[in-house]
């Protein structure tokens, strides 16, 4: 029941969250055809998804577990898309210098006892999400902007989600997985704050029928 | 030090700036393809099919032998300008 009262509430204000962002980068989409823009439309679809996966399996009884792993793989590829724009960035503009830093952390998902599915997607999402976080702060090294340091941090704020939500399974019971669903929820508000000004005060839903790239 | 790269958005979005430039602020007769190569920094060859794809877009329209940014070409410069800043903000360009 107390699962039910904390969890339901934050995986619903994750999945509005994301699913507003996805919204907006659609919208940006379907305005200037920008390729970033559809895969940040992916990637926020997938987390939005992944929320509804977790929300769905509070109420899934003995196929709670399954359903759950589900919703994190959904928002592991979400976090693909994300990396996945920010590895074409590194490659195009210089040598891949950032992926070196990552071969320590590849290995994570095969040195850590009692290997399962829910623990390999976890380990896969705190990479990527890693990643990312490391490269929106060397552009924020760049361009000194509010936003991305913000968005940044959320990202950060995510990975150390994921990390807590794994110490839940080497202290089952404690207070580690209500930390990291409300880190994550935190994380995700971090980047709703910069996202808001660009979306509320542009009229989101105005943008989504105009198609004014088509066929660029 | 890395070189800035621009996508193809980003030179398209040039091309528009530099059409609008030279139709609304101070030359109303539009830019020549001289205008939008020196401007945009564009090569010429690369620049003819990117015009092309502009004008049949109708985001760029040819008035003798000069280039005007249309309505929607100042809707797309101004929606560019908009989801450039959200792109940022995740550390990407559009």
């Amino acid at each position: 029941m107390a699962e039910l009262l904390f969890e339901l509430p934050m995986n619903l204000l994750g999945l509005g969250i994301s699913a507003f962002i996805g919204r907006f980068a659609y919208s940006g989409y379907s305005a200037i055809a920008s390729p970033n823009l559809l895969r940040l439309t992916f990637a926020f679809i997938f987390v939005a998804a992944g929320f509804v996966f977790l929300a769905g399996g509070l109420f899934a009884g003995d196929y709670g577990r399954a359903i759950g792993t589900i919703g994190l793989a959904a928002q592991a590829i979400g976090y693909f898309f994300i990396a996945f724009s920010h590895s074409l960035k590194s490659f195009d503009a210089a040598p891949p210098r950032s992926f070196a830093l990552l071969v320590p952390l590849a290995l994570t998902p095969f040195i850590i006892p009692g290997n399962s599915i829910e623990h390999l997607v976890r380990s896969i999402s705190f990479i990527l999400l890693v990643y990312v976080s490391i490269e929106t702060m060397a552009s924020y090294m760049q361009t000194r902007k509010s936003s991305t340091l913000m968005i940044g941090s959320g990202l950060g704020l995510l990975a150390l989600a994921e990390l807590m939500a794994w110490y839940s399974f080497v202290y089952p019971g404690s207070l580690f997985y209500y930390a990291a669903i409300a880190i994550k929820v935190t994380g995700l508000g971090l980047l709703f704050v910069p996202f808001s000004k660009f979306g509320l005060a542009s009229g989101l839903g105005g943008r989504l029928n105009s198609k004014i790239g088509n066929g660029l | 030090m890395a070189t800035a790269y621009r996508t193809h958005v980003s030179i398209i979005a040039d091309i528009l700036a530099t059409a609008k430039q030279y139709s609304y602020e101070g030359y109303d007769d539009g830019a020549t393809v001289t205008h939008l190569i020196r401007k945009a920094n564009v090569p010429h060859q690369r620049l003819g099919s990117i015009v092309s794809a502009l004008t049949e877009s109708g985001l760029l329209y040819e008035e003798s032998t000069k280039y005007r940014i249309s309505e929607k070409g100042i809707e797309f410069l101004r929606a560019y300008n908009e989801f450039k800043g959200f792109a940022e903000g995740f550390g990407l360009k559009v």
